[in-house]
């Protein structure tokens, strides 16, 4: 959440709202990133396991994100009416599972929620943590549709850079110079 | 018998160690936009000056379109040819670079695991690891991705068409 990493409480969890899925979308996104039967023609469709048209996994996945974004930014506005300067989220490293439970098909509504399970100060970014998210999404049935385990970037308020740290960013910002000090990755 | 899948490979027709050629794909500043305005509209994915600020130092693709564009080029190099039956779920997905405007990712996929389905004696599963890479054979993106297959033979015994 875009709440400072000091500030994120684990185990909190986070409704994302939810997302009514048509089989347009399913069929745009299918033709763009999946185009298997399954997720870009109706009629075909109805010969595989499923019986009919359902979304890509990564459709249901990235409509997730979304959601999550979202409610970063709703976090934001809701601190900064509060009168409170919201932290920083940052990039995702990765996802260590994400487990398609139950098909997505045209009409279907999917809830999402978000937990924070786990925190820690990162080892290779100074000044950022460590999130440990769980996103779970549920279908208008109650059944499970995925769950996932991410990890996401959140900035560090109480955060000092040590005096030698900051006199090497300061150098690196020279020209010519700057090159020859910035570490190789 | 699905006539969509019928002459297409099988999970019988599959080797483990199995490497698949993922071609490339260009990856523009319109594509970048286009995905992050629908699915992850961070200033960074979207804005060139906010991107240069931020983490990723300049304006660099949603990792779920790097996700995406490689699961594109794995649908039109295997996942079309053979009998899928849609993914099971991946972990250990890692972005290790951010894919930035005119990069250029591609890559290949391995089979690192063939096993029968416990309760679907019609299906099997088949692991695939992703090693994309950028035009300077940069790793920027791996996962492991399970997908389902169809036998073309289910009443195999579970034993000898395992693993």
């Amino acid at each position: 959440m875009t709440r400072w990493f000091e500030d994120i409480v684990i185990d909190e969890a986070f409704p994302l709202g939810s997302h009514t899925f048509s089989a347009d979308e399913i069929i745009r996104f299918g033709m763009l990133y999946d185009p298997q039967y399954f997720h870009v023609d109706q009629e075909a469709a109805k010969h595989s396991h499923f019986g009919s048209l359902v979304a890509s996994g990564w459709h249901t996945v990235s409509v997730g994100h979304r959601k999550m974004v979202d409610a970063l930014f709703a976090e934001e506005e809701r601190l900064r009416a509060l009168g409170q300067e919201p932290g920083v989220s940052g990039p995702s490293p990765g996802v260590n599972k994400m487990d398609f439970k139950a098909p997505v098909r045209p009409g279907d509504t999917v809830a999402y929620t978000l937990t924070v399970t786990g925190k820690r100060p990162s080892n290779s970014i100074p000044g950022w943590g460590l999130l440990f998210n769980r996103l779970d999404a549920i279908n208008q049935h109650g059944e499970l549709v995925y769950h996932a385990e991410l990890v996401g970037f959140s900035k560090l308020r109480d955060y000092e850079m040590p005096l030698r740290m900051r006199l090497l960013m300061a150098l690196t910002k020279i020209p010519g110079l700057g090159k020859l000090l910035q570490p190789s990755r | 018998m699905n006539p969509i899948t019928v002459n297409r490979r099988h999970y019988e027709d599959l080797a483990l160690g199995e490497v698949v050629d993922l071609g490339h794909v260009m990856v523009s500043k319109e594509m970048i936009i286009a995905f992050a305005s629908e699915f992850d509209p961070f200033p960074f994915h979207l804005d060139e000056a906010a991107a240069k600020a931020s983490l990723l130092g300049g304006l660099a693709a949603s990792g779920w379109q790097t996700a995406g564009l490689s699961l594109r080029m794995l649908t039109d190099s295997f996942l079309n040819t053979i009998a899928s039956m849609g993914g099971l779920g991946f972990s250990d997905l890692k972005w290790r670079k951010p894919v930035m405007v005119g990069d250029t990712i591609g890559g290949t996929v391995t089979i690192a695991a063939l096993r029968r389905s416990k309760h679907h004696p019609e299906r099997g599963i088949v692991t695939l690891d992703f090693d994309i890479r950028n035009q300077k054979s940069e790793p920027v993106m791996s996962m492991r991705l399970a997908n389902l297959v169809e036998l073309r033979g289910p009443s195999i015994p579970l034993t000898e068409a395992a693993e």
